[in-house]
């Protein structure tokens, strides 16, 4: 069994007990949730006692005294209404509290996947991360709505209904007591086989799904080697065994659920039965007291099925829940920032003997130093792999590194507050990443501070106003998945207007290698310009503008600088940037081979 | 009701489970009308003071008996009826498995892989609950419900019955109307938080472009706004399903004060007893379920049956290229002539190839190179008729390549693709992939061709090391050739390599291109390539552009000819000396 479920039953507590603290926000909630409860679990206990004094007292005794039949009738329909009320609200008020607690869950979630390094997103795929956020939670609510509520109201009808049979008849309530260990027993069996029962058709469902996805994605292979019988012979084989694993879960409900549980009731009618057939041989007995009794017993049997049905669902909550522990949990924090009111005037930038390694074995910069000055820029150029991007990748804090310094304005880049360098700094990715909504709130981000005019004042300045405006909707034209409905070129030029609109001292531009289509190459050219104008500017450039107009070329190789200079000096050198040069700009010289 | 004509032919594949469970679950409904009139005698009984030892002892054995039997029984229907569903489920994902495997790659074009495994799983789910859920409901509801009244009617009271009644069709209507509400804000809930999912995702992804704004706080903002709009359309679905409870039980409370009034009254009368009343109150408890589920029934058959159309719609496409009917059972060998005028990729506007003709002879190699989009798979597409629909003909072996079977033909080729996919298995399972039962030798000998058996030799578990997802991560140049030892396994008469070395250092590329070379030299091999150092040694090489054949010869000739391949040769040539310039530093 410790087999097939990863977590302990002490781990399982811990996981829900961490689950219950966040309940604590909701302590008013709870208690007024628990008071309607407790009133509802009153209503259903009165209603059968009602019936009961009518039965005994006016039925049985033949005492038709019109004014107590009344008072009687009249109050088991208002404690029916009212029960009806108090019991819907009592049901909402819970689903409200599971509700907000998987909310403050969520955004729990979200806010630490904020926090987290870049580290993490490199060494986890995208969708389990998504998956913690969404899927987990979602089985916390369900978790929450429908077992733990589930479990709480079965608790509270039970002790009502046994606090009922105590007042009524002790002895017999005493009695009544021996079925609760024979529930808690078809409870813990069935928890114990349908925790592997469960689990073990979860798992081959899971293999399923995978073999399934996994060979319509490959179906290209599988048909051009003419393997298609062979899969279909593995996939039935999974099929069939997940469909045995079905069979074994049908026939332990069918076992251990709703019929044993109906078979426990009527051993709980005949305990009655006999108990009043028993006592009637010595006193007279009330009829209308069995009629509670049975009533009674009948009423609890109902949540204690229910319970039962969501207890295999509990244990998978549980593991999900722990899964999203484990991420809010996890220390790989993105670098943190000194909170300081220290301001980017200037724009100067030094890299210092800068070594830095992704993984703590390979450096991938070796000490780098190089000094921008305001205004200038400098260029970075070299092969895929030669630390290009790791150098953009610390200048923008995305990793922490230990060697050496990054020194902006006379101070250390770790010195100023997060809010400052993501002001100062101004990132132009290769790829332009679009969001979902307008090509406003595009360039806009969530800064609300931005007039409609500086929208348009940035697509202006980057010339993306003029595909913008032909859009039927223009600043409003709807942007889909990740922008897909508009060229690489556009994109990019969207990207520039954001840099733009938010206006930063230092400008880092990855620029990108893919081809774009000439009509936007001329507008991107040109924004590029006018963008570094004023800026201090850090570009891994393939550009031969941007290269050339450098004030300084970095040509990088294997994580260290291999040589350094204007243009016209590194061509003078004739050395690898020569031959990039050459390359890049597809002039071929005869003779280069030698 | 539609969707159970629908499913008939199933119902009649299952006839005798399905008719074994229904009698059983008929002979249930009987037997739950045994305790509640038991449990009315005893109470008469001990009313009146005549119970004795006896009797006592004779009902509880009639109820014990009784609910014994009813538990065997119910094991008995949901093993037979249930078991049937699980059938159906099992029935059905083979089908739709067996179909996805028929269907050509046009097909998975234009489809995500996303939604045809929704199919195969939530499709196919509400089909089994209404093979299973669907079909006890409506048979349980109607027996139950009928039996229950029967009795009531029969053996207590028929007038007490009538007006007990009155408020029951109330729990059928309820039932119906807040199961539909509740699917439909049930669905608004739904894409409430697949927005919050899309809403992650694109943080996810996006996540560098929000750091560099500094902007974590405002989309967190954005977040909480999203996760209060599935709160509040959660509590509408709550809203509504905490509705059912309550009313049920309002309803029921009205009919049982409605028995219990009257009941005394008749009691009075001298037409009943208390005993009855008790039985009667007990069978009115039984007949809420049947209510419940009448209403629930409506909803289930209205989910399977949308389900069961749209598997019936992936399954009615029809198989789109097939053998001739006369189609020639060998394996094709010898020359190969290719002579296509004109091809267009279904759903395109523009032909991707144009007028390509060349003829390549037995144990020739032919070397395409092009720009991405230029025809070359296009070409090659063709040849393992992956598409057809084309102007001109493919002649291989002498006959047309739709003359042979399309297995026969495929047998032929060795098909090593630009995206190397390998499947979460075994090295050594992913090169036997043609032949399960192949030899250490023969998987061998493919891995040393294809130069990596040193490298799987360095793996923790050699050959049985797992590859793919859940197994180690493999360089793409190491995938890449393990896909070429997999196409070389059979030994084919036809080997195409579409750019397959790409990811491979020079080095490596070298010597499996002389490996190739020695091999297989009485057999055919194309190879497209991005890499001019691929095809150099081709005996035809062919220069595509906008799916055109623009420069045809070998490479000496095209070197001669300073066109496309002469310009695209020089500069490759600078590439690599840059890539060397690097290392002499």
């Amino acid at each position: 069994m410790s087999k097939q479920t990863a977590l302990s039953g002490k781990e399982q507590r811990k996981v829900l007990f961490r689950l219950i603290r966040y309940l604590v926000p909701h302590k008013k909630a709870v208690v007024i949730a628990l008071l309607l409860l407790i009133l509802t679990v009153t209503g259903d206990v009165i209603g059968p006692y009602l019936i009961k004094v009518f039965l005994d007292d006016h039925v049985a005794a033949l005492n038709f005294d019109t004014n107590p039949i009344i008072f009687l009738a009249v109050s088991y329909m208002i404690i029916q209404i009212l029960n009806v009320i108090i019991s819907y609200l009592q049901l909402v008020k819970f689903q409200e509290i599971a509700l907000n607690v998987v909310q403050q869950i969520r955004i729990d979630v979200f806010s630490k996947i904020h926090r987290l390094g870049m580290r993490y997103f490199d060494s986890t795929p995208a969708g389990s991360i998504v998956s913690r956020a969404t899927n987990d939670t979602e089985a916390i609510k369900d978790l929450f709505v429908s077992v733990l509520i589930a479990y709480v109201q079965a608790a509270f009808l039970i002790t009502g209904v046994y606090f009922a049979m105590f007042l009524l008849n002790p002895m017999l309530a005493l009695f009544a007591l021996v079925l609760l260990p024979i529930i808690f027993l078809v409870i813990f069996l069935y928890r114990k086989f349908s925790s592997v029962v469960y689990m073990t058709m979860r798992e081959k469902l899971s293999q399923l799904n995978a073999k399934l996805s996994e060979t319509l994605s490959g179906m290209n292979i599988v048909q051009v080697f003419r393997q298609e019988d062979r899969f279909n012979e593995e996939f039935n084989e999974i099929n069939d065994q997940h469909f045995q694993a079905m069979m074994n879960n049908t026939r332990l409900n069918a076992v251990l659920l709703r019929p044993v549980i109906d078979l426990v009731y009527f051993i709980a009618i005949i305990l009655i039965l006999t108990f009043f057939g028993i006592t009637s041989f010595s006193t007279a007995v009330e009829v209308g007291m069995i009629y509670a009794f049975i009533t009674y017993v009948s009423r609890f049997f109902d949540p204690i099925n229910q319970v039962m049905e969501r207890l295999a669902f509990y244990q998978q909550a549980i593991v999900a829940a722990s899964r999203v522990f484990e991420l809010l949990d996890d220390p790989e924090i993105e670098p943190s920032q000194i909170e300081s009111k220290a301001e980017i005037k200037e724009g100067r930038i030094e890299f210092n003997n800068v070594t830095f390694s992704y993984d703590g074995k390979t450096d991938v910069l070796k000490n780098i130093s190089f000094t921008v000055n305001p205004g200038e820029t400098v260029a970075l150029v070299g092969h895929t792999g030669s630390g290009k991007s790791s150098i953009i990748n610390l200048l923008m804090r995305f990793y922490e590194f230990e060697q050496g310094d990054i020194i902006i304005d006379g101070k250390s880049i770790k010195s100023y507050s997060k809010k400052e360098l993501r002001k100062k700094l101004g990132l132009v990715l290769q790829d332009s990443f679009l969001f979902y909504g307008t090509i406003e709130s595009n360039i806009r981000l969530f800064d609300g501070s931005l007039t409609d005019n500086a929208v348009v004042d940035a697509a202006k300045f980057v010339q993306a106003d003029q595909f913008i405006e032909k859009l039927p909707n223009k600043y409003k034209q709807k942007v889909t998945e990740r922008g897909s409905t508009f060229s690489s070129g556009q994109r990019q030029l969207i990207a520039f207007a954001r840099t733009v609109a938010a206006n930063p001292k230092i400008l880092i531009l990855d620029e990108a290698t893919a081809a774009i289509d000439t009509e936007t190459e001329v507008a991107i050219q040109q924004s590029l310009e006018k963008m570094r104008k004023g800026r201090t500017t850090i570009a891994i450039a393939h550009r031969l503008s941007t290269i050339q107009d450098a004030e300084q070329i970095l040509v990088l190789h294997q994580g260290e600088i291999v040589e350094r200079g204007t243009h016209q000096q590194l061509l003078e050198q004739k050395g690898l940037y020569h031959k990039m040069y050459l390359l890049q700009n597809g002039i071929v010289e005869e003779n280069v081979a030698k | 009701m539609n969707v159970f004509f629908k499913l008939g032919w199933f119902f009649k594949e299952r006839k005798k489970q399905y008719i074994v469970g229904l009698l059983a679950l008929m002979l249930v409904a009987i037997l739950q009308l045994i305790p509640p009139k038991v449990i009315g005698y005893t109470i008469d009984e001990i009313g009146l003071g005549t119970l004795t030892t006896n009797s006592l002892l004779m009902w509880v054995g009639i109820i014990l008996l009784s609910s014994l039997l009813i538990y065997g029984l119910r094991y008995f229907w949901r093993l037979m009826i249930f078991g049937s569903s699980n059938y159906m489920a099992m029935t059905l994902r083979k089908k739709l498995f067996l179909h996805f495997s028929k269907m050509s790659p046009s097909f998975y074009q234009q489809r995500r892989i996303g939604d045809l495994m929704a199919h195969a799983t939530n499709d196919v789910s509400a089909v089994q609950q209404t093979a299973g859920g669907g079909v006890l409901t409506l048979f349980d509801s109607i027996t139950t419900g009928t039996f229950v009244i029967l009795a009531m009617a029969i053996t207590i009271d028929w007038r007490l019955t009538l007006i007990a009644l009155i408020p029951m069709p109330l729990v059928a209507i309820s039932s119906t109307y807040y199961g539909k509400l509740l699917h439909e804000r049930f669905h608004i809930a739904q894409s409430a938080f697949s927005d919050l999912n899309d809403k992650t995702q694109e943080s996810i992804t996006g996540i560098k472009v929000i750091k560099t704004f500094g902007q974590q706080n405002e989309d967190i903002d954005d977040f909480k706004r999203l996760s209060s709009e599935v709160v509040s359309k959660n509590m509408k679905v709550a809203r509504v399903d905490s509705l059912f409870d309550p009313t049920i039980s309002l309803i029921i409370g009205i009919s049982f004060f409605l028995s219990l009034g009257f009941g005394a009254k008749f009691i009075v009368e001298g037409s009943m007893t208390i005993g009855d009343l008790v039985a009667f109150n007990t069978y009115l408890g039984l007949l809420v379920w049947p209510m419940l589920a009448f209403g629930m029934l409506f909803n289930i058959m209205e989910r399977g049956s949308a389900s069961y159309d749209r598997i019936e719609s992936i399954l009615s496409i029809p198989v789109e290229i097939e053998d001739k009917p006369n189609a020639i059972n060998e394996r094709p060998d010898g020359n190969l002539i290719f002579n296509v005028n004109k091809f267009t990729f279904p759903g395109d506007e523009r032909p991707s190839l144009k007028n390509v003709n060349f003829e390549l002879n037995r144990g020739e190699t032919l070397g395409i190179v092009g720009k991405t989009g230029s025809g070359k798979t296009a070409i090659l597409k063709l040849l393992l008729r992956e598409f057809e629909g084309y102007e001109g003909e493919i002649i291989f072996g002498g006959r047309r390549i739709d003359d042979y079977r399309k297995m026969r033909l495929l047998e032929s080729i060795g098909y090593v693709p630009q995206d190397h996919f390998l499947f979460s298995s075994s090295v050594y399972n992913n090169i036997a992939f043609t032949n399960p039962d192949a030899d250490v030798n023969q998987v061998e000998y493919a891995a040393r061709l294809a130069h990596i058996h040193e490298d799987i030799l360095r793996f923790t578990d050699g050959y049985k090391t797992v590859v793919g997802e859940r197994g180690v991560s493999l360089s793409g140049g190491q995938k890449q050739r393990i896909s070429i030892a997999r196409a070389l396994l059979s030994n084919p008469e036809l080997l195409i390599l579409d750019d397959s070395l790409s990811a491979v250092d020079a080095k490596t590329e070298e010597a499996i291109l002389e490996a190739l070379k020695e091999e297989r030299s009485d057999k055919t091999t194309i190879i497209t390539s991005h890499r001019l150092s691929a095809i150099q040694h081709a005996h035809i090489i062919i220069v595509m552009h906008e799916g055109s054949i623009v420069e045809k010869g070998t490479h000496e000739e095209l070197m001669e000819l300073k066109g496309r391949y002469f310009e695209m040769y020089n500069l490759q040539q600078l590439e690599q000396l840059v890539e060397k310039g690097g290392e002499v530093k």
